[in-house]
């Protein structure tokens, strides 16, 4: 029986002693666990980086899906016929396609990594008080933001705002509660940031301060201030912010974009004349256009017209001149606009008046004279802030805030405006 | 005892020397019924390694004691066992019509009698493979020959790409294709996408699966050097693969060197033309259909261009080419008593049915086969494989650039052909196909080498017992280069990405390596045992690197002659090693029990430490083998049941929640990955339980197997959406069981065995239905784009590929479909006649299955779909934009089409040349072919056949792989092939 033992374990040994041990580890990418549980410096910096990179994600699909709804583009695209079909009417939109489901995850992502970034913060044990600060109030400004677009898409089917706990997400609410809570986080957000340290890379501005965030942050709170219509506060909001009533139009904060390794390029640009996939300017922009507004320029003649879908437009969008051009998170011009719209709602008429006229002496137009009524001034304003923000993401919002979806043009029998986008397939299917 | 042990060896030793001299000659002559000589039997002494094979006039002499016996054995004939009792043995073989003695492999390191075996094991000859029409790559030879498979060409690009799936569906997320086993070496099937996704954005919008639709790897192998190939098809055959061949195991066993005395060498060379197998054709305009689809503008177009006589089949243009085929073989077969050796060379090349599009495979082959004395032999085996292929732009894209998007969005009027000045005008839809075409350039380059070496040693023999041991160790590594080049003059290029250099690299080493210990303890003639004993262990290395250059300087490629450059990396590693013990009882050559039980562990799992058992155990009784048996005219009776547990291990990185590099402002950033990782996800578990039924009557000229199977796949791997608010889209999870039921029946008949006229024939029927017994995540959607557009949906207590869809108007969401097919038949008759003549036809019938057809809603779109003006229905309404009104009403119903076929997949008409009895030429064979010619199908597209979405394809950090599903679905498709062949091989 010996020699079978012995030729068995040979056996044995021959097989098992090739046998190399230990477990293989992550080849090909950091792993978040450990960047929680104890990263360096450096390590939390990328978080705050890929952070504000993520949030340029399907940008595109975001500005499309809202930019037609307001009527302001046409997407055409010999591959997706949804744009000329069930983006602008027929009989429903998809809770379980690209246009519904990407702007909500890419978003969310966001929401993920800052609170990935707030989680490895409050555990780093090499950051001081105020650095701490920083990283958190950046990343809950930025939380607010992701929710803010988010919640736009969706309007009153509402978002989650607490979503903490990927295994144990809070409840959606509907649309004033969400509002409230996005205020709420840019609020906390303000406290992080005031007697904060930035010490880490931003790119939504240039040579970055704890101020300047600040005034980010407020400028935000502005925006959400007129959506919940209060007045008063999107005042203060702006006091705070960096508006500047006679400052340039485009000072602001932006999503930038190169061709280096790792980064992204402009996804809403498209070059003019594109043949195959183009993205118009509805024929309404330069009919409706004043003579002599500058602002036309957004929509550049092309050299031939283009027509899919019996949808005709012989205008590109031409927002972007560039596949590295920046995309505007929020600039002077809104908050100028927004300016204006709190007076005229608080009835500060003249110093409303004086914010639309520097809007249109800036575009080349005349001071406004027109019937002075806030009824007749929130229309001027809404017109305003039509041309002023083109293709920024604002049109269908502003028309919703003020139940106006059904002045929008409908060019085909079965077309239609929808107000909301229905909530993710996933999110409800659990 | 022990020395008594000791003393017993030592006279064994002993007389084993003693036999050696007292050795004498054996010749003989071995012939056939009829008395004809048949060469190549193998003649071997029985309970050793030594033996020989006749030569060509079916004589043999081997060294024997006296007494002994000798067992000739040749593939298609019945083996005898005799017993020398002179220097004289004439021997008279039977032919073995059911293939009864044929010896297939049931273990790592065993094997079985065809009669004696508890599996429905599919074999398939070299005739079959490839000896009838041959198919361009060894996976699409495939097609309809395996019984119990669905196999479907994933791409008609030249190169292939085959999804073959045994029994059903085996998995929904993870590896549902087979595992491939060449020689013993475990080889690499995966696809690695060439990074196409970054031009057609394919991935960015419906469905973020990648759908670049490489080639499959395994396509590389040269089908010519093939000997035959067996194929496990479930857990019940393939247990002892453990955690690898949870969807079927592929045996490829290659030619070997035979020692003949006479060195053999065949010269063959292919010829032929390849088709599409259908091309649709386009819309012919009227100058109303012209108004109606663009107004005056187009009007006036078409007119211009008719009048010009400038309309065009652009169809025809991009699709319609006649590509050259040809196939070149020499090989080399000798070798001497003791030493085997087999050498092939085999170049293969083809053009496509596209312009700029083929395929060029270059291979060399050596076997050695060395016996180093009675107790040990040795086997070498080694290939190198040089392939390219040229695939062009085809499939889903989300910026209208590839040849089919762009050719669904131009009428026959306009003129997209360059100017003298090489100019291409500007579609202004999307692409223009000429010029993509023209300029671009797709290929995938393949340097590879399989080799594996085996050492079989018998550690002891004598006339009831021996011991052997079998060490078997391979590697496949491969260097794969990817080169996507699109020149910045390109309508798609310009102002925007400027010219695109994408170049990928892909090293892969899979290793293997296995020690097996088998006893046979026979104590008397009606009991024989088998035990083996054996661990193994793969490994695997992964390394992908794709460099992506844009905005390049006008005709370089280079990545760095340009102005911007991106860099992608991906590595995957795995390890993983089991234990196995074997029993296999043979009572009476009549009754076979086998038991076994495997554990195997994986770096792969969340638990890499832990071993998962895999049972098995398997039963046959060949009644007419009993003392009882008195059916003459049913010589095999077998009653057979087996079951057994395999494994799918869980994908690479399953386990990890990665940060993904996502850089802004020249700063690197680390991004949560939106799939959650799951620490705990364990294995997939498969049991299958298979019995059946063989008979076969007249000696073996009409032979019926039938075979039932139940397949149960527990603890799914699943990659459930995950509420996408949580900021992670998907996770994989252990989520629910599968169950496969299924019949395949074979019939094989020689009804004509004369002379002059002899006619084999062999019918096969297979049907697969599958269930999703349990589902713990919600029920889910995946594989296409959406319901409006048709989707798979998986949901409990429903078929796996079921496909649902909105219904119309306010109607929600119902089943439209199935991807499974209601069965499959094939049938293979092989005529000889006239002595020199040989008929082989291969008919495949699909009954059912269905596809989603998003080419023709494409064309529809753009009114340019060959049918729009038809009215088909009688409605009144053309057929296209009643398509489109259904789309309108959201209505995917018309998108989910029947892919039902029947194909004639090969058809070969063969020739002997007679020729004088000479000292250089022994044969000359001629032969013509048509391979895919004959398709039946109402199914309205290109091919029936089709998958945008590969089925293989690797999952990268960046990029997400195949699933087990989505075969079918079809958007833009390379139109499928069809060949014709003319043969002439040499004999020498």
């Amino acid at each position: 029986m010996k020699q079978h033992s012995i030729l068995l374990f040979s056996a044995m040994m021959l097989g098992l002693g090739a046998c190399q041990k230990g477990e293989i580890p992550n080849l090909n990418t950091p792993v978040a666990d450990q960047i929680i549980a104890n990263g360096s410096k450096e390590q939390i910096d990328n978080l705050a980086v890929a952070m504000e990179s993520g949030m340029r994600f399907t940008l595109n699909t975001y500005f499309d899906a809202i930019g037609l709804q307001g009527r302001e583009i046409y997407r055409f695209s010999g591959s997706e016929p949804r744009y000329t079909q069930e983006l602008m009417g027929g009989t429903g939109l998809d809770n379980n396609t690209f246009y519904t489901t990407n702007p909500w995850a890419s978003r969310y992502r966001v929401v993920r990594q800052a609170n990935t970034l707030i989680d490895a913060v409050n555990a780093s044990t090499r950051l001081s008080a105020n650095e701490k600060k920083g990283y958190l109030g950046y990343a809950k400004t930025i939380m607010a933001y992701q929710l803010l677009i988010t919640l736009n898409m969706q309007y009153t089917n509402g978002i989650r705002t607490d979503v903490k706990d990927p295994n144990n997400l809070g409840p959606i609410k509907g649309y004033p509660e969400s509002l409230a809570d996005i205020a709420a986080l840019l609020d906390e957000g303000k406290t992080e940031l005031t007697g904060s340290e930035i010490t880490f890379p931003v790119s939504i501005v240039a040579d970055v301060t704890p101020l300047k965030l600040l005034r980010f942050n407020r400028a935000l709170a502005a925006r959400v201030a007129v959506y919940r219509q209060q007045w008063a506060a999107a005042l203060t909001a702006l006091n705070e912010s960096f508006f500047d009533l006679n400052g340039p139009l485009y000072n602001g904060y932006v999503h930038i974009f190169s061709a280096n390794s790792g980064d992204i390029l402009n996804p809403v640009f498209l070059p003019q004349n594109n043949a195959g996939e183009q993205r118009l300017a509805h024929p309404s922009y330069a009919a409706q256009i004043a003579a002599g507004d500058d602002r036309l320029a957004k929509a550049s003649l092309r050299s031939a017209a283009a027509s899919l879908d019996g949808l005709v437009s012989n205008r590109d969008v031409w927002i972007h001149t560039s596949n590295t051009a920046p995309i505007y998170i929020i600039r002077n011009e809104e908050l100028v606009l927004i300016y204006a719209e709190a007076k005229i709602q608080l009835n500060q008429i003249p110093d409303a008046i004086v914010a639309l006229n520097v809007i249109r002496t800036k575009h080349n137009l005349p001071v406004y004279a027109g019937v002075i009524t806030p009824a007749a001034l929130i229309t001027e304003m809404l017109n305003q802030r039509r041309y002023s923000l083109f293709a920024e993401g604002h049109r269908w919002i502003d028309m919703r805030r003020y139940n106006r979806l059904n002045q929008l043009p409908n060019d085909r029998p079965q077309d239609k405006v929808w107000d909301k986008f229905p909530i993710p397939l996933p999110e409800t299917n659990q | 005892m022990y020395l008594t042990k000791q003393f017993t060896l030592l006279v064994l030793l002993l007389c084993i020397s003693i036999a050696a001299a007292a050795q004498l000659r054996v010749t003989g002559k071995v012939s056939d019924a009829s008395g004809n000589p048949v060469p190549g039997v193998t003649v071997r002494l029985q309970q050793t390694n030594r033996g020989t094979v006749t030569d060509a006039q079916g004589r043999y002499s081997i060294e024997a004691p006296g007494g002994s016996t000798l067992i000739f054995s040749y593939t298609g004939y019945k083996t005898q066992n005799l017993v020398a009792s002179g220097s004289t043995l004439d021997v008279t073989l039977t032919e073995d019509y059911a293939n009864l003695d044929e010896v297939v492999i049931t273990g790592l390191a065993t094997s079985v009698k065809r009669s004696n075996l508890a599996n429905a094991v599919a074999t398939i000859s070299a005739k079959q493979l490839y000896g009838v029409a041959p198919a361009p790559t060894f996976d699409a030879a495939l097609s309809g020959k395996i019984p119990g498979a669905m196999i479907t060409a994933s791409s008609g690009a030249p190169g292939g790409g085959i999804s073959v799936k045994m029994r059903g569906v085996t998995s929904i997320f993870s590896n549902s294709q087979p595992l491939y086993v060449v020689d013993g070496v475990f080889i690499s099937n995966i696809s690695v996408p060439a990074g196409l996704n970054l031009i057609t954005g394919a991935a960015t919008a419906g469905n973020p699966q990648n759908q670049d639709n490489p080639s499959s790897r395994v396509a590389d192998i040269n089908p010519d050097d093939i000997e035959n190939i067996e194929i496990l098809k479930g857990a019940s055959a393939a247990a002892i693969y453990g955690s690898k061949a949870a969807a079927g195991v592929i045996l490829i066993t290659t030619k070997k060197g035979t020692s003949l005395g006479r060195t053999i060498v065949r010269a063959r060379q292919d010829i032929g033309f390849a088709k599409a197998r259908k091309l649709l054709g386009v819309r012919r305009f009227t100058e109303q259909t012209a108004f109606e689809r663009g107004g005056a503008t187009e009007r006036d177009m078409f007119i211009a261009a008719r009048n010009a006589g400038k309309l065009y089949d652009y169809e025809e243009e991009m699709y319609g080419e006649t590509g050259l085929v040809s196939n070149t073989n020499v090989s080399v077969n000798g070798g001497t008593e003791r030493t085997g050796m087999y050498f092939s060379a085999n170049r293969k090349s083809e053009e496509g049915i596209v312009k700029n599009s083929g395929y060029l495979n270059n291979s060399v082959r050596m076997n050695i086969d060395h016996q180093l004395n009675d107790r040990i032999s040795l086997a070498l085996r080694a290939t190198y494989m040089n392939t390219s292929a040229d695939r062009g732009l085809t499939n889903n894209d989300n910026n209208s650039v590839t040849y089919g998007v762009s050719l669904a969005t131009i009428p026959e009027y306009l003129d997209l052909h360059p100017d003298a000045l090489g100019n291409y005008p500007v579609n202004p839809a999307a692409a223009n196909p000429l010029e993509t075409r023209d300029k671009m350039r797709n290929n995938e380059t393949t340097n590879r080498v399989i080799t594996g070496g085996e050492v079989k040693a018998t550690l002891h023999s004598n006339d009831r017992t021996n011991t052997r041991l079998i060490v078997r160790g391979g590697i496949d590594f491969f260097n794969l280069k990817t080169e996507a080049i699109f020149p910045r003059t390109l309508q798609f290029m310009k102002g925007q990405l400027n010219g695109a250099s994408i170049q990928g690299n892909t090293n892969n080493l899979n290793t293997n390596l296995a020690g097996i210990l088998v006893n046979s303890f026979a104590p008397n003639p009606n009991l024989n045992f088998t035990t083996s004993l054996g661990a193994t262990l793969e490994t695997n290395y992964l390394d992908h690197i794709l460099s992506i250059a844009t905005n390049l300087i006008p005709d370089q490629n280079n990545v760095d002659q340009a102005a911007s450059s991106q860099l992608q990396q991906f590595r995957q590693k795995y390890r993983d090693n089991g234990i196995f013990i074997q029993e296999e009882v043979l009572l009476m050559d009549a009754i076979t029990l086998s038991a076994g039980v495997r554990f195997d562990r994986s770096t792969n799992n969340g638990d890499y430490k832990k071993y998962y058992v895999l049972p098995k155990a398997a039963a046959s009784w060949n009644l007419a083998k009993m003392d009882f048996w008195n059916i003459q005219s049913i010589n095999s009776f077998k009653v057979r049941a087996a079951y057994g547990q395999a494994g799918n291990v869980a994908p690479y990185g399953a386990k990890f929640l990665a940060l993904t590099a996502s850089n802004i402002g020249g700063q690197p950033g680390s991004f949560v990955d939106n799939q959650f990782g799951n620490p705990d996800i364990e294995q997939e578990r498969q049991t299958e339980l298979e019995a059946g039924l063989d008979v076969s009557f007249f000696n073996g000229r009409l032979s019926l197997e039938a075979t039932y199977y139940n397949k149960k796949i527990y603890d799914l791997l699943l990659r459930r959406n995950v509420p996408s608010s949580s900021g992670f889209t998907q996770q994989w999870v252990n989520g629910g069981d599968l169950q496969n039921k299924g019949v395949e029946i074979g019939i094989g008949a020689i009804p004509v065995n004369s002379k002059n006229f002899r006619w084999n024939t062999q019918l096969n029927f297979w049907k697969n239905t599958s269930e999703v017994t349990k589902l713990t995540i919600p029920a889910f959607p995946l594989g296409a784009f959406g319901n409006t557009l048709g989707n798979f949906f998986i949901e409990e207590g429903k078929s796996a590929t079921q496909i649902i869809g909105t219904l119309g108007g306010n109607k929600g969401v119902g089943v439209l479909g199935n991807s499974e097919p209601d069965f499959q038949l094939s049938f293979y008759n092989d005529v000889t006649f006239l002595t020199n003549f040989s008929l082989r036809v291969m008919l495949h019938w699909k009954k059912g299955g269905d596809n989603i057809n998003l080419t023709q809603y494409l064309s529809d779109i753009f009114q340019t779909s060959f049918d729009y003006d038809d009215d088909k229905n009688g409605n009144g309404v053309k057929d296209g934009v009643d398509r489109m009104n259904a789309a309108g009403n959201r209505d995917a119903s018309v998108r989910v089409q029947d892919a039902s076929y029947v194909r004639i997949r090969e058809i070969g008409l063969y020739y002997n040349i007679p020729i004088p009895k000479n000292n250089v030429i022994s044969a000359v064979n001629v032969g013509i072919s048509a391979n895919n010619w004959f398709t039946w199908t109402d199914y309205v597209s290109y091919d029936p056949e089709s998958s945008n979405f590969g089925s293989n394809t690797i999952s990268t950090a960046t990029a997400r792989g195949s699933n087990g599903i989505s075969t079918g679905v079809e958007v833009t498709p390379f139109p499928a092939s069809k060949r014709a062949m003319f043969h002439l091989g040499v004999t020498f």
